[in-house]
């Protein structure tokens, strides 16, 4: 091969298409086709009984096809949702139905499902519906869920879906014997993932073949697939599920199966017409899923140089009204609040609690900006404590580069240990500070005192698992034109799986990536995979690619050495063709290696006269030799056994406004170490979105509900993402590289990291700039303000 | 959310009273009633179309008053539902004599707004929903003061014996003070005021 593509800056392939607007999505299958549109029914009420649905003055609407109440479905459609993830621990775990049955715990759960000639008529039909409800009360954020003064379920005593407890050591003992103690109470508030493009399904049910095709926005395929099957009552090989281009997902899209996922499906079948459906920005906020919310509460025991002897933390996480996720996102709390650092005695506690809300599943990061807010919140007042950098006490904490592995001595979300494979934290912290310059920054800050102006320094570590199993796998095809065909069953949101993919597989087979083509998350290609989620994809995908690739590799090799009468270890593949090195004479085209590989008894073209019966193989074997297989394939699994952590450090100067309390960002700075580049470029976009999405999460997001759990701001109107004016203009990224042992490319995640760090990141930076302590995340200029005036 | 207000009408109290508790008034007087039925005695149903921003749409719902020591105060419980979401809202409504021939109206009302009102417009409520409830004030007062205006509202039908009377106003000119408020009110609102003062509307959703 001539210039190896890992580790360079390759274009993303997919950028053409997308910013010309060729992008094809849920929203543009069937286009130009007479499909049916459905619009969905929603509860006005966080918390109601259902006494009545009078569906008759839909009936009559010209235009609508069908209406569906609960009392619709049948079967396995009219049993519960599926609980995803269960957890021993989790004894209560509810999920909601496909339409809601007899009770409403969210405003915005789905109550029925108009299928109409047009979007228009179905949403004019919803509103003609009539239900009566008997509103009950609503149990809105973890105060009042904790008070369980009312329950979300009747069924759930205090409100409580699940406690858990991990430790490793006596940290209360440890606690009661340290030198130093300090108790923090920490709010973060709700988020969510809000992908530009929400969710979306469509169906096509094909009488002729028996075969129902779905396409979702979803990141998993084979996840959807599955549950269609199950929920339909249909054979798992009579179900596609196809994922299209996908305007994001950020978490909130591994969740499934949402109940359109299945109306959508049921309805074309039952229609025997497409239908489609793709919500509305509104539905995105009141009937996808948030994230965040947590109040915790840590005891720390510490000795004179800040080492941490005991850690005790409990925490309330707030899942909304159902766990179809389990418990994924408090266990990541729970264990990646550790960090970098390496505590003596360790203990976590967790109640994960129902509120009337809307459901909490994975927003990037995924507890982890939790985590590390409570872990880093800690260690800023440790060191204001003892009156020492903040630095300085990260450091003597840290878990050191000759200490891995390393193990914890906790169960991480994958079920497996706890266990870091690899990282260098004190040189991350090393070069974060030279980055942001947080040893000149004292004199910084004079300089700026002097000019009237205020402002703070924040630093702020964490680690990320990533990799998570248990397995992805991968096909690769060389077709008889030499061009190259991969299928891996993942999704993608636009994070550029098929440019690095195409990097791996040009690399290894020696092709031309131009000759590459990569498809993910359709199951016709590939019906075993997991998902997209947990910073995973290149990891697993990309280890699956590359082990896929290298078998097509070795039979292209062996093929070759036999038509080319030479040892396999003598050739080299370069362009597409293989050649024996040092002698460019002789050489043959993987193409027709492709050819070769398939013995045919039909010519259909002059490429395939040369692999007729008659002109390949050896006449005293079978034409396919024993433990071969016709084409020039390769297929291949990744299962690690267990998950990689990637790691780094941000930091960030703030400026706060000594009359507004408006706080400017004036320099970010990124340590990053995911082991190897793919590309960097695309692992630069990650961080700089992540960073994006982070300001928005600690400085301006959040799900304003009212009492009777209303969700007042649930448009673009009203919750603040941030513009590009308020994403640092430049933001300074420096890598580590500490590859992963576990992994045949020594990779790492870094889809979440960017945004891990933010609210513990700007909680520090603001802290410092006021001399106020901060608790609470996100924090706008208002509460700001406020702050200063309860301080002065 | 809580709303609360007051306002002065230029009548007596006793007056006010009588025009508040006459569907004939309040028909005529709420933004956006194309329709009042009496169910019980101090009891409506009713139809109130009414938007809020972009969302606009007809609400069906009742409103009952209770606790009426006349004529200084009584309860008003409100419950509305419409494609733009719901409302549901219990106003104490008291009525104090100025002394100067004038009436003072205080309300306090404490709704629930549900449905995409409750998404969308909720940081206009307060604002609008009082400005209505101003207008509407303004409305009652101008009934008082000329109730050939009422005298034009007669039943749509009468059925003995429960006395259910249904009440549809005149056709109003566009551009009226009615027509204006509920245009630009936020239903929602605006209807929890109302309800307060009245019997009220459903309008709630914001």
């Amino acid at each position: 091969m001539t210039t190896k593509l890992f580790g360079t800056k390759v274009p993303r392939v997919e950028d053409d298409r997308l910013l010309r607007g060729q992008g094809r999505y849920v929203g543009d299958v069937f286009s130009g086709q007479d499909a049916l549109h459905a619009a969905v029914l929603r509860s006005p009420h966080a918390h109601a009984r259902i006494l009545d649905i009078d569906v008759e003055p839909v009936l009559d609407v010209e235009g609508v096809v069908a209406v569906y109440t609960y009392d619709d479905l049948e079967d396995a459609m009219g049993e519960p949702l599926p609980l995803l993830i269960p957890h021993p621990t989790l004894t209560h775990g509810r999920t909601q139905y496909a339409l809601a049955k007899d009770e409403v715990n969210y405003a915005g759960e789905a109550v029925a499902f108009v299928v109409a000639t047009d979007r228009y008529v179905a949403e004019d039909a919803v509103a003609r519906i009539r239900v009566r409800y008997e509103p009950l009360p609503a149990v809105v954020g973890i105060a009042a869920s904790r008070a369980a003064e009312h329950l979300v379920h009747d069924d759930v005593p205090g409100n409580v879906g699940a406690r858990m407890e991990q430790h490793n050591g006596d940290a209360p003992a440890e606690i009661a014997k340290a030198p130093h103690t300090l108790t923090l109470d920490l709010d973060v508030e709700r988020s969510a993932c809000t992908p530009l493009e929400g969710r979306g399904v469509a169906a096509r049910w094909d009488p002729d073949q028996q075969r129902l095709q779905v396409w979702s926005s979803t990141q998993t395929a084979t996840g959807v697939r599955a549950a269609v099957a199950a929920k339909l009552g249909l054979d798992l090989r009579a179900v596609d599920v196809i994922t299209p281009d996908v305007g994001g997902g950020f978490g909130v899209k591994i969740n499934h199966p949402w109940p359109e996922e299945l109306l959508v499906p049921l309805a074309a079948m039952r229609l025997g017409r497409p239908v489609s459906y793709v919500e509305d920005r509104r539905e995105h906020f009141v009937a996808s899923a948030h994230e965040r919310a947590q109040v915790q509460h840590i005891e720390v025991g510490f000795d004179d140089e800040g080492r941490l002897l005991g850690l005790d933390v409990m925490f309330w996480h707030d899942h909304g009204a159902y766990t179809p996720y389990g418990l994924i996102v408090p266990i990541i709390t729970s264990t990646q609040l550790l960090g970098p650092y390496k505590p003596r005695a360790y203990r976590v506690v967790f109640e994960s609690i129902y509120t009337n809300t809307v459901i909490v599943t994975p927003y990037r990061g995924a507890g982890r900006p939790q985590g590390v807010y409570a872990m880093e919140r800690t260690m800023d007042a440790i060191a204001a404590y003892l009156g020492k950098d903040r630095t300085e006490v990260r450091a003597v904490n840290f878990i050191q580069p000759d200490e891995f592995p390393y193990e914890h001595g906790l169960v991480f979300q994958d079920g497996r240990p706890l266990t870091y494979d690899s990282g260098d934290y004190p040189a991350s912290l090393e070069k974060i500070k030279q980055l942001v310059g947080w040893d000149e920054f004292p004199q910084y800050r004079k300089e700026m005192a002097a000019q009237g102006r205020r402002v703070g320094i924040g630093l702020a570590c964490y680690v990320e698992g990533t990799g998570v199993g248990p397995y992805e796998g991968a096909h690769v095809h060389i077709e008889t034109s030499g061009k190259v065909k991969v299928a891996t069953g993942l999704t993608s949101q636009g994070q550029g799986h098929q440019t690095v993919f195409a990097q791996l597989v040009a690399d290894e087979l020696g092709v031309r990536f131009e000759d590459v083509e990569v498809v993910t998350g359709d199951t016709r290609r590939m019906p075993y995979a997991v998902g997209t989620f947990a910073s995973r994809a290149a990891v697993m995908s990309g280890s699956a690619i590359h082990l896929a690739a290298k078998r097509a590799k070795e039979k292209a090799l062996r093929i070759a050495a036999e038509a080319l009468e030479a040892d396999v270890d003598d050739l080299e593949i370069t362009d597409g063709v293989v050649s024996v090195k040092g002698a460019p004479g002789a050489s043959i085209s993987l193409g027709t290696v492709a050819v070769l590989s398939n013995p045919l008894r039909y010519a259909f073209d002059e490429a395939s006269k040369s692999a007729t019966q008659f002109a390949v193989g050896d006449p005293d074997k079978p034409p396919v030799a024993p433990g071969e297989e016709p084409g020039l394939e390769g297929k291949d699994f990744y299962s690690p056994e267990r998950s990689t952590f990637a790691s780094g450090m941000h930091a960030v100067i703030v400026e706060t406004d000594p009359d507004t309390a408006e706080i400017t960002i004036l320099k970010y700075a990124v340590v990053h170490d995911c082991g190897h580049l793919i590309n960097p470029m695309i692992v630069e976009g990650q961080i700089h979105g992540g960073v994006a999405q982070g300001v928005g999460g600690a400085l301006y997001e959040r799900m304003v509900y009212d009492e009777n759990g209303q969700l007042q701001n649930a448009s673009f109107m009203d919750f603040l993402m941030p513009y590009v004016s308020e994403v640092p203009e430049t933001i300074d990224i420096d890598h580590l590289e500490t590859p992963s042992p576990l992994n045949p490319l020594g990779i790492k995640g870094a889809g979440e990291a960017g945004v891990i760090p933010s609210a513990a990141l700007f909680a520090s930076a603001i802290e410092d700039a006021e001399g106020i302590e901060i608790t609470a995340m996100p924090i706008s200029p208002s509460d700001l303000f406020t702050l200063r005036e309860e301080h002065r | 959310m809580r709303i609360t207000g007051e306002n002065t009408i230029a009548a007596p109290v006793q007056q006010v009273w009588d025009a508040l508790l006459d569907p004939r008034v309040l028909v005529r007087t709420i933004p956006g009633c194309s329709r009042l039925e009496e169910t019980a005695e101090h009891a409506y149903a009713m139809t109130v179309t009414a938007g809020v921003a972009a969302i606009k749409g007809t609400y069906d719902g009742t409103c009952a008053l209770s606790d009426l020591h006349e004529p200084s105060s009584l309860t008003m419980r409100l419950d509305g539902s419409g494609a733009p979401g719901t409302v549901g809202a219990t106003v104490e409504v008291s009525f104090g004599d100025n002394g100067d021939g004038t009436t003072l109206l205080h309300y306090d009302a404490d709704a629930v707004v549900g449905g995409m009102v409750g998404g969308v417009g909720q940081r206009m409520l307060t604002s609008v929903s009082k400005r209505m409830a101003a207008e509407f004030f303004t409305q009652v007062e101008r009934a008082i003061t000329d109730p050939s205006q009422v005298e034009e509202v007669a039943p749509a039908t009468v059925s003995e014996p429960k006395g259910d009377r249904v009440f549809t106003p005149p056709s109003r000119p566009p551009g009226s003070l009615n027509e204006r408020s509920f245009l630009t009110g936020i239903a929602v609102g605006a209807g929890l005021v109302l309800l307060g003062v009245v019997a009220g509307r459903i309008t709630r959703r914001v």
